[in-house]
């Protein structure tokens, strides 16, 4: 069992602590959902009402905040004016579409590194986690030459790839963790039973099910909220949904109500993912880490 | 029903060879343990046997069809493991039909073997549940139903009770057998434990550093080992061993054994192998033929000093020192004796054993 009852005593250093631990956390809760509270807010006011503030000093009037008629017209005129369903769209696919292909091809290396013995292992397993290390934006020049050449910029299979090139050794890296914590004997035991290797490959996934899931959401995270990639090799005719509220600032204007809509737009279905499937994240995240 | 050969096989990981030139024959239908320590290689033979590891050199025929390249599931074999390996996800019903669905057997016939092989190990109760609901005696009932639904030609078993309590593992020794005798599968049993061996097996390999020492029936390995290292892996209390030095007197030639002077009068046979020594000999001698008494009943008794006495119930084990050296000797239960009391030992000259100290090789 991971976590179990800690034995304190009262003393005044506690006391302290504990008065200091609810004031930290009041702080960390406003720093981290007043902002999301005032988009979600304002993406349902009217431009007026959103910039109405009480003077300076003036707590009564924070009743102003609250004092408006919401309003989705913001979320109408994003998705009929600036067309933030095709961005969806392709924020979806693309996401999806590279966390997809780098389970099932992140899976079945990992799978070998896990479980073949070859010279040259551990080099090979360092070179795929080395490529994570260095900083996408170093390589961001030549990686945009070769998918220009290639013809893949502003192309949705070209953005899919280009988040592959960085899920793939993240998928590679996890999953081989967990591929390892499952005993080789269930594989052999299938294999005595009739399968071939990749029957007993595939019989074996349910086990590592947990950390499959897990790494699927983290990886429809990274890819949902890049932008680096999104507005390089993305630009163009595969507009994302980060890509595409950063252009919503205009030189002439900047468009406020349908900032904030986006906002939520962009950020909303990541929320609900998280909460979804959190038991299960942490349950794949950590169960690798022990051997069962 | 199957003969399995083993021809010269070797097992090389690396530049570390695992099996040395290793051959024997499993007759269709025999019961036929490998025994050894850890890392003798019996584990490696096994999955030789099973194709989960690959053969080095030398052949592994079934029924004199050398079967080397074939991967495990056409080898029409079944394995019950160490550590069961049975699949977690699933239920007991679904990993003893396993191998069953994957040869694409209609549901009704996987159902009725199931149910058979599940009423002949008294787990029909647990097809539903999973492995982490069952006991270890449970799952190892799970992994050899597993096993004999799919009616092989070949069980291979993997010290299979290993990881059970002493009082299970004495139980299951007995199903084990009775369940082979009933289903008359050749069968091969890797342990380490030599009690398991010799209650079960129809014939033994007993193997060490990789090497077969010796091949035969459980009282051939127990009365007549091939070598020293066999006696004293097999056997429980193990054998005693003394150097021995030769006297003649009177009409019969006199072993002096260098252990404070204990005097041990050889039979011919044993005489005649002294001259095949090419160095010394040692001299083994089982604790139950050694006889311990408060008086010196006769010529051939030497004075010793208890050093311990281990009563175990049923016996008494005992063990006497002289001078330089100790033995142990197994008695009845209602021996009477204290630390450092005077006893007097005796050896039964019927179930002494000679070996050459040079290597160890069996001179009787």
């Amino acid at each position: 069992m991971a976590s179990k009852d800690i034995v304190t005593y009262r003393t005044p250093a506690s006391v302290l602590a504990a008065v200091a631990s609810v004031v930290f956390v009041v702080v960390f809760l406003l720093w981290t959902v007043l902002p999301l509270f005032i988009m979600f807010v304002s993406s349902i006011k009217d431009l007026l009402e959103a910039f109405k503030l009480p003077a300076v000093g003036d707590w009564s009037g924070i009743g102003v905040f609250f004092d408006f008629t919401p309003t989705f017209k913001h979320y109408v005129d994003l998705f009929q004016d600036e067309k933030f369903g095709t961005y969806f769209f392709n924020s979806v696919v693309s996401a999806l579409g590279s966390a997809a292909i780098s389970v099932v091809l992140g899976s079945m290396a990992a799978y070998a590194l896990s479980r073949a013995e070859f010279r040259g292992k551990k080099d090979l397993f360092f070179w795929v986690i080395s490529t994570r290390m260095a900083p996408v934006v170093a390589v961001m020049v030549p990686l945009f030459a070769i998918f220009r050449y290639a013809g893949l910029v502003g192309t949705l299979p070209g953005l899919v790839i280009a988040y592959t090139t960085f899920n793939l050794p993240f998928a590679i890296w996890i999953l081989k963790g967990f591929f390892d914590n499952v005993p080789y004997e269930i594989e052999e035991a299938a294999m005595v039973d009739g399968s071939t290797r990749f029957q007993a490959f595939k019989g074996i996934i349910p086990l590592v099910s947990p950390g499959i899931g897990a790494f699927l959401v983290l990886c429809v995270l990274f890819a949902w909220n890049d932008f680096l990639f999104a507005s390089i090799i993305g630009s163009g005719g595969a507009k994302t949904l980060p890509v595409a509220t950063s252009g919503l600032v205009q030189p002439q204007n900047i468009q406020w109500g349908k900032i904030m809509a986006a906002g939520v737009v962009t950020t909303m279905p990541m929320m609900l993912l998280g909460l979804v499937i959190r038991r299960y994240l942490v349950t794949g995240l950590t169960m690798g880490a022990v051997r069962g | 029903m199957t003969k399995v050969k083993l021809v010269d096989v070797w097992k090389m990981y690396g530049k570390v060879p695992a099996v040395r030139d290793l051959s024997f024959e499993c007759e269709s239908g025999e019961f036929l343990c490998i025994l050894g320590p850890s890392g003798c290689g019996k584990s490696s033979t096994l999955r030789m046997l099973a194709g989960l590891e690959h053969i080095s050199a030398g052949d592994i025929r079934f029924d004199e069809r050398r079967i080397n390249d074939l991967p495990p599931k056409d080898r029409d074999i079944a394995m019950v493991f160490e550590n069961y390996a049975l699949y977690p996800h699933k239920t007991v019903f679904d990993n003893m039909a396993n191998a069953l669905k994957l040869r694409g057997m209609a549901t009704d016939e996987i159902r009725g073997r199931v149910q058979k092989a599940a009423d002949l190990l008294q787990i029909g109760a647990l097809l539903d549940r999973r492995p982490q609901e069952l006991s270890g005696g449970q799952k190892q009932r799970v992994a050899i139903g597993r096993a004999i639904v799919r009616n092989p030609r070949v069980f291979l078993f993997d010290e299979p009770i290993g990881h059970l309590d002493a009082k299970l593992r004495g139980h299951m020794r007995g199903e084990l057998k009775r369940l082979q005798r009933e289903l008359a599968t050749t069968t091969i049993y890797v342990t380490h434990d030599q009690l398991e061996a010799l209650s079960m097996a129809d014939r033994i390999a007993v193997m060490n550093e990789g090497v077969l020492q010796q091949i035969g029936t459980p009282q051939e390995i127990y009365n007549h080992p091939a070598n020293e290292w066999v006696a004293s892996f097999v056997g429980e209390p193990p054998m005693n061993f003394l150097d021995v030095e030769i006297g003649t007197g009177g009409s019969e030639t006199e072993v002096v054994v260098r252990c404070g002077g204990m005097q041990v009068a050889l039979t011919d046979v044993h005489r005649a192998a002294l001259d095949g020594a090419r160095g010394g000999a040692r001299l083994g001698i089982r604790p139950e033929a050694l006889q311990v008494s408060g008086t010196a009943d006769g010529p051939h008794w030497t004075a010793g000093t208890i050093y311990a006495v281990e009563p175990l119930g049923g016996d008494t084990l005992v063990e006497v020192a002289f001078q330089g050296g100790r033995v142990l000797a197994k008695t009845s239960a209602d021996f009477v004796g204290a630390m450092d009391d005077p006893i007097y030992v005796s050896v039964d000259r019927t179930k002494l054993h000679l070996f050459d100290s040079g290597d160890g090789r069996a001179l009787t």
